[in-house]
């Protein structure tokens, strides 16, 4: 057993080239506990986005933090970007920011008074603001993985 | 009638809606893009041109955007200045758009259309934002938009230049956006306001008891503001910016965006510090020194230039420096000559630009010793880029006349006879590198005599003759604009 | 002046220490990648003296909440709203300018500034 577990730290931080030239991290314990821990980090990131309105954080903050989860996954595991798929983030960035955009301009266009007033302390009572808070988390999140795709496939 | 008090506000939010709305059709319909540019860009110059009647009407307009009124929110503030530039911007990007629409595909790649003219409304909207805007943070991240966008639109190109040029221009307008953040951050913390009255008064009250704290803001604004409007010493990332874009970007960079940063720069001397402030902490006699040294300077590098396009953009640095002579004069007649001289050098510059532009397009000639009987096969073309170098060296007649003209009496005005030796120098100077252009597209021997007319589609001859047809205007009528503006001045610098 | 307000002050030491040194990196480094690190290292200079400017000493973050006792001191929110834009406009430039970055490694095949203005 002990063996074993010195052979893997030999190689650890070994990098290898994956298909589609995404830098993989062989890392053995990184991926052991990554397995368990990502679950949770959405769960935060889905957290931090629906109480934008009662804590800090919000869509930017929690958009960040599900978008680095799943960069996370796919350095870790290599996710074969399906040729379908591979557009896919940056559609939905593309869309979102259309849809974003909107929603923000009439937030602007509105007096406060005619917004919803929520209860303090209580998740859904504000209406429209979690669901522009959801959109923005989903926009962010798709946008880092844009770049990041953008940047690893660059030609 | 309420949508009409929303007006200010519509202004920039509806082009920026466009322009969230273009990445879509950019992405999956390429073809519309030009034409949804062109809608905003119409859109945004009709809403300006209400605004501007209504402010000639004696009336300044204010919106406090989402209901937050001006302590806490962001005000929209319109008076006789912005409206000027509102029109000036909504006015010369429509045309440089209709320009754009056929000389694009030979300069950019044709995927990237586009995302191009998402850009460009996008800077267009930060410009106008920039403008309207009285809140200084929002000027923080107006200028930010404005950088990134404008950035885009020199990289947009996909040369190794360009590119390289770009990443000068970012690094460098990021620095200057880094200073301005610092200098609003001090700004804060001593009046604890961010809307320009709010924070005048204020500093009228306090600014007395932190000496080196206004003495340290009033340079953190002028560095980071002048890195972005390429006052003389931080002028090096403007040539290659300027040169390696495609010619429509080259045209806006050169006549608008540099602008707009001047005329943040002279609301926050004025409007925000004051004048005794500009002028007890010596910052008024930097700006001198610097615009004396970039009218020289500028001149003296665009002289040895061979790139044409090379040669305009030195040409801009000399102009800015013009324009801030006319502020570090600091009198009534000085600040309304430049605010005269933006609006004319914006006319200038375009039509130099986008004939430079015709020109690549029709023959593929850069080089400024490659003109000869040009005139013949473009007169259109040349005879606008003729009325534009004129205007630029100082003729009678044309639009820079007027300016040097003006800048020379306020500089005897206010004592300082040194300009006008400074003016004239420069204006021989600018002789001197335009005129051989002009001398060889029409008086080399050997090239055929004969008039052709231009091959160059109408959608791009139309811009060149409208934007030299204004600067003819400028130079015989200027009198209405004046009093336009000098209602501005008056207000505070009295 | 006093020592000791020298020292209360020290967070816009640190973050003058910070702008400073994020100019440096970005003004001398010839590594294009280090002048990106250069400006993170300087907006977070100008975000820490934001917040600085902002705190107030025994406040608590200004979140409503029913639990906290009447008359708690609130820290100023508008500085954190702030440095939360900053961050989003620095991110973004930060983005653009490593894709940038990207692209000119693509032409010259090196991000050393005079190697690329060698190349030219």
């Amino acid at each position: 057993m002990c063996f074993h577990r010195c052979e893997t730290f030999n190689n650890a931080g070994l990098q290898q080239v994956g298909t589609e030239g995404v830098v993989l991290l062989e890392d053995y314990i990184t991926k052991v506990v990554f397995r368990y821990v990502l679950l949770f980090i959405l769960l935060y990131a889905f957290y931090v986005i629906l109480h934008g309105h009662l804590s800090p954080g919000g869509g930017f903050a929690g958009g960040i933090v599900l978008g680095m989860g799943i960069l996370l996954y796919f350095l870790l595991f290599g996710f074969e970007w399906k040729a379908k798929l591979r557009r896919l983030p940056m559609d939905v960035a593309i869309v979102f920011i259309g849809l974003g955009g909107m929603l923000e301009a009439i937030k602007f266009l509105l007096p406060y008074e005619k917004g919803p007033v929520g209860m303090p302390g209580t998740l859904f009572s504000v209406g429209i603001i979690t669901v522009v808070n959801v959109g923005i988390g989903l926009l962010v999140a798709s946008t880092i993985l844009s770049i990041f795709y953008l940047l690893v496939e660059e030609e | 009638m309420q949508y009409l008090e929303m007006l200010p506000f519509l202004l920039i939010l509806l082009p920026l809606c466009i322009c969230f709305v273009m990445p879509m059709f950019a992405r999956w319909k390429s073809e519309v893009c030009p034409y949804l540019a062109l809608g905003a860009t119409v859109l945004a110059l009709i809403m300006s041109v209400m605004l501007t009647v209504q402010v000639a009407g004696g009336e300044l307009l204010s919106y406090a955007a989402g209901g937050w009124l001006p302590p806490w929110g962001i005000e929209i503030f319109i008076d006789e200045l912005a409206a000027m530039m509102l029109l000036l911007l909504c006015g010369t990007c429509l045309f440089v758009l209709l320009f754009s629409y056929r000389s694009l595909p030979k300069e950019i790649p044709p995927p990237a259309a586009g995302w191009y003219y998402t850009l460009f409304v996008l800077t267009l909207a930060a410009m106008m934002g920039m403008t309207v805007t009285n809140d200084l943070f929002n000027l923080y991240v107006m200028v930010e938009i404005v950088a990134i966008g404008s950035c885009g639109l020199v990289v947009a190109k996909g040369e190794r230049l360009s590119t390289e040029a770009s990443l000068r221009y970012l690094m460098l307008s990021t620095l200057g956006s880094g200073f301005l953040l610092f200098a609003i951050a001090f700004l804060y913390q001593v009046t604890g306001n961010l809307n320009y009255p709010y924070v005048a008064t204020e500093l009228l009250r306090v600014g007395e008891d932190y000496p080196f704290l206004m003495w340290a803001t009033m340079s953190f604004f002028t560095v980071g503001l002048g890195v972005k409007a390429a006052l003389f010493p931080m002028h090096i990332w403007l040539p290659d910016a300027h040169s390696s874009a495609p010619s429509p970007s080259s045209a806006v960079l050169s006549g608008l965006v540099v602008k707009v940063y001047i005329v943040a720069q002279l609301r926050i001397y004025f409007e925000v510090f004051g004048f005794d402030v500009f002028h007890e902490t010596y910052m008024r006699y930097l700006i001198l020194f610097l615009a004396a040294l970039a009218m020289l300077g500028g001149s003296l590098f665009a002289f040895v230039q061979l790139d044409l396009k090379r040669r305009l953009a030195y040409s801009t640095v000399a102009q800015i420096g013009y324009i801030f002579l006319g502020f570090g004069l600091g009198t009534v007649w000085g600040i309304k000559i430049a605010l005269l001289h933006i609006i004319i050098h914006a006319f200038m510059k375009i039509c130099l630009f986008l004939s430079a532009g015709a020109v690549y397009y029709q023959t593929g000639r850069k080089k400024v010793t490659h003109f000869s009987g040009l005139g013949y096969q473009m007169p259109v073309t040349m005879a606008a880029f003729t009325i534009a170098s004129l205007s630029m060296v100082g003729i009678p007649l044309f639009g820079g006349f007027i300016t040097k003209y003006g800048l020379a009496l306020g500089s005897l005005e206010a004592d300082n006879p040194y300009f006008v030796v400074l003016i004239v120098l420069s204006g021989l100077l600018n002789a001197a590198y335009y005129f051989p252009i002009i001398w060889q597209a029409y008086f080399t021997s050997g090239a055929e005599m004969k008039f052709f007319m231009d091959k160059v589609p109408v959608t791009m001859l139309i811009p060149i003759a409208i934007m030299a047809l204004g600067v003819i205007y400028m130079g015989i009528f200027p009198g209405s604009i004046l009093e336009f503006l000098e209602r501005y001045v008056l207000r505070y610098l009295l | 002046m006093e020592l000791s307000r020298l020292l209360v002050n020290y967070p816009y030491f640190i973050s003058m220490i910070l702008f400073c040194l994020g100019c440096l990196a970005i003004l001398t480094q010839h590594n294009l990648i280090k002048k990106v690190i250069g400006i993170n290292i300087m907006e977070t200079g100008i975000f820490l003296f934001f917040i600085a400017v902002g705190n107030i000493q025994g406040g608590v973050a200004p979140i409503y909440d029913p639990a906290l006792p009447e008359g708690v001191l609130y820290i100023n929110p508008l500085p954190s709203v702030l440095v939360l834009t900053g961050i989003v406009v620095s991110f973004s430039v930060t983005a653009f300018a490593l894709a940038i970055i990207v692209k000119l490694y693509y032409f010259y095949g090196t991000i050393y500034a005079p190697e690329i203005i060698r190349l030219r």
